[in-house]
């Protein structure tokens, strides 16, 4: 099986995903991890897909191009064996919400200080909420934390930034359990 | 008595909903049993529920003792006949993953304190109150018998904040 990265984004509206997954369908790919959201007006697909014979681009002909005319922009990147299975993440996982007064770099500053630290985000979301005259900026951060790194390390190391961009942050681990 | 296979989804009796026990004789001693010689075995487990060994009676047992987020507060090893939620405040998100789901966690909200009712094997009514990763796996189990997985719970993929209703 051979797998591959297929992304979609276009314009918002009903019927996006079942005509792309009825293409899937008939192509017969199998549809593994998948995430798909609405970004501003925007309804984006991020699939990882696996075919039994398909190797690369051309193998799905020009299967694509019916999406392509409905006006939604279509990439598909061809993974490595291996690229589609998830490493295994270890660490709690901890959930980091930034917000504040809309302003430039506050996801950059915030994702250096992390990246930095070696604490891997898992997920993020940003969203500019509130009015026109008055934006407000929220991000919220799903991360898995290196061994040994507790809430308050986390809470210190984005310390600087609360205060230099006037932003609010709230670092809370997220206990995994098995039941 | 004997550790059992632990059943996973799709296995359709994690689905049905299970009897009460009307009386407490041997079986449901032996059952009582094995759920625990079950939970011992599986070593990371804090609570394993009848419907999870294929038996489809309102019995679980939970011991959050000796695991970390629930060592400091904890009633030690329950056995739990027809066990009922009376009462339950506050709330508390945990990441929760089931021996009956494999590979797959999620965030589910809970109660955080419950007040939970019910009879030991000897036979006599118990009332207690539970707390924190306790309560959460009391609850958790408790939803075994009405045929919930966690994966009914959960509350959301991301985060709630952005699935509000806009203006």
């Amino acid at each position: 099986m051979n797998h591959f990265a297929l992304t979609i984004v276009g314009r918002d509206r009903p019927g996006i995903v079942s005509q792309v997954t009825e293409i899937l369908f008939k192509q017969g790919c199998n549809l593994a991890d998948s995430s798909c959201s609405i970004l501003g007006g925007q309804f984006a697909m991020i699939l990882i897909l696996g075919h039994p014979e398909f190797t690369d681009r051309k193998s799905f002909g020009d299967a694509f191009k019916p999406l392509e005319d409905a006006d939604l922009s279509v990439a598909l990147r061809v993974l490595k064996p291996g690229g589609e299975v998830r490493s295994n993440i270890e660490g709690d996982l901890c959930m980091i919400s930034v917000y504040g007064s809309d302003k430039p770099g506050i996801v950059y500053r915030v994702a250096k200080v992390l990246g930095e630290k070696q604490v891997n985000i898992t997920d993020l979301n940003t969203k500019l909420v509130g009015t026109e005259e008055r934006p407000v900026y929220v991000m919220v951060i799903e991360a898995a934390l290196p061994e040994g790194v507790e809430e308050e390390d986390v809470d210190n190391w984005l310390a600087p930034i609360r205060n230099e961009l006037q932003v609010d942050i709230s670092v809370r681990i997220i206990p995994t359990v098995e039941l | 008595m004997a550790v059992r296979t632990i059943r996973v989804y799709p296995d359709p009796i994690l689905k049905q909903v299970a009897e009460p026990v009307a009386e407490i004789d041997e079986s449901v001693a032996g059952v009582v049993k094995d759920l625990v010689d079950t939970m011992l075995d599986a070593g990371h487990s804090v609570g394993v529920a009848a419907p999870q060994i294929g038996v489809l009676q309102r019995i679980v047992v939970v011991d959050v003792s000796k695991s970390k987020l629930g060592k400091e507060n904890n009633h030690g090893l329950l056995e739990m006949i027809n066990p009922a939620i009376i009462d339950g405040s506050g709330s508390k998100v945990m990441r929760e993953g089931c021996m009956s789901v494999p590979d797959y966690t999620g965030n589910v909200t809970r109660a955080e304190q419950i007040v939970v009712e019910f009879t030991i094997p000897d036979g006599q009514l118990r009332v207690i109150e539970a707390s924190g990763f306790e309560a959460v796996a009391i609850q958790h189990e408790i939803d075994h018998l009405d045929g919930l997985l966690f994966l009914d719970r959960v509350s959301s993929l991301k985060t709630d904040l952005y699935r509000r209703k806009s203006k």
